[in-house]
């Protein structure tokens, strides 16, 4: 009775230590939530059907207040656009006369969050998304979010800047300052950020561009303390994100441009 | 059959938290089912273990947050009942320090306390069942 015991318990204790082993080498989490997107599809239909079945039952005039709303946002963001276009323009020929190359293409397209992890800064999403890769980047409209983790599918897991395998090359604009934001589970910390460079809190950190991944100039994060260290190099700066995705529906993923090489 | 029950309730419980975490308080369903399984009998480790394994890897992606605490439950509590007796007490303190290990993973507190009131709950019909099944 015992002998047997004994022996399902080192059984266990070999199934754990494999489960350890593979779990440590493969992105099991990302692939185990990936494999509840279409029990997670399910569960949201309900919400869907309520939603198409209330809309019987608006009244005219709300809709057309809604409908005013929307036209009023189409407009400013038609005008938004079409400023946005002209400024791209004018970079291209500044770029141009600066003899700068151009940063890599990003194809932007909205994606639907489907779930996000339990915990309270949702460190993990899972999106409703079709041709997303590994590594593209996800935003909100406040700000930088996370990078695409694995996808399969339509569906696409996301490691948000909270999780410490991220880390985002920042700076000011304006500043000489090149800095690397990473995550620590819950909160942001700013690394290599020189002491005599050291900016003040409450001012914003946007992606700098250094290595390509991120594209420049989305808002990172805010700086919420700066510490001097006695007899360091660089000051010890805390940070908290920008973007609220906690409650966020839709956000936006920029996949790199894929160009054919000859 | 019952593992099984458990495991897909277990399963839709881990989607639930995921679906709807930000929109309304929830207790950790998955944990708590499983919890209670493995408290109402300790033979039930079998299939709880591999349940745990998966709502960690599904909820934090990784295997170390709550199943290594619940892994040590079964052996601890041969242990303890050997010493002191078969009782509540030392199975109270065991599910509170199971589900209170999610406390630095960022779930609130009265998340917390659902997930334990939930679990007690199933504990107790489990127990029920397994002695009308005697």
């Amino acid at each position: 009775m015992m002998q047997s015991r004994s022996r399902s318990w080192l059984v266990a204790a070999i199934i754990l230590g494999v489960l350890f082993f593979v779990a440590s080498r493969a992105p099991l989490g990302s692939w185990t939530m990936l494999a509840a997107s279409p029990a997670l599809d399910a569960l949201y239909a309900p919400v869907r059907w309520w939603q198409s079945f209330s809309l019987w039952f608006i009244d005219s005039q709300t809709l057309q207040a809604r409908f005013e709303v929307v036209q009023q946002r189409s407009q400013q963001q038609a005008a938004l656009i079409q400023e946005a276009g002209s400024l791209r323009e004018e970079n291209r020929q500044l770029r141009k006369i600066l003899d700068i190359s151009d940063i890599p293409g990003y194809r932007w397209h909205a994606a639907k969050v489907l779930g996000r992890s339990p915990d309270m800064m949702s460190q993990r999403i899972l999106l409703q998304v079709k041709g997303v890769d590994t590594d593209d980047v996800i935003v909100s409209s406040e700000g930088l979010v996370g990078l695409v983790d694995s996808q399969m599918g339509a569906h696409a897991t996301v490691r948000t800047i909270f999780d410490a395998s991220v880390a985002v090359p920042v700076t000011i604009p304006g500043s000489t300052l090149a800095a690397l934001l990473r995550g620590q589970g819950d909160q942001l910390i700013v690394s290599f950020v020189p002491l005599e460079n050291a900016p003040k809190q409450g001012k914003v950190l946007y992606t700098s561009g250094a290595g390509g991944l991120f594209p420049p100039g989305i808002a990172v994060a805010e700086i919420t303390a700066v510490r001097s260290v006695p007899g360091q190099l660089f000051a010890e700066v805390d940070a908290a994100p920008i973007a609220h995705w906690q409650r966020d529906n839709w956000l936006v993923v920029a996949s790199h441009e894929k160009h054919d090489t000859p | 059959m019952t593992a099984l029950a458990v495991l897909a309730l277990a399963w839709l419980g881990g989607c639930l938290n995921l679906a709807f975490s930000s929109t309304m308080i929830q207790p950790d369903w998955a944990l708590a089912l499983l919890l209670g399984s493995l408290l109402a009998h300790r033979g039930n480790w079998i299939w709880v273990l591999p349940g745990v394994a998966l709502h960690d890897l599904m909820l934090h992606w990784s295997p170390w947050v709550c199943l290594p605490l619940v892994a040590a439950i079964p052996p601890v509590l041969i242990y303890l009942d050997d010493r002191l007796g078969a009782g509540l007490p030392q199975r109270m303190v065991l599910l509170l320090m199971a589900i209170f290990v999610l406390a630095p993973w960022g779930w609130g507190f009265a998340e917390l306390l659902l997930t334990a009131t939930l679990s007690v709950s199933i504990w107790y019909f489990a127990a029920k069942q397994y002695v009308y099944a005697a």
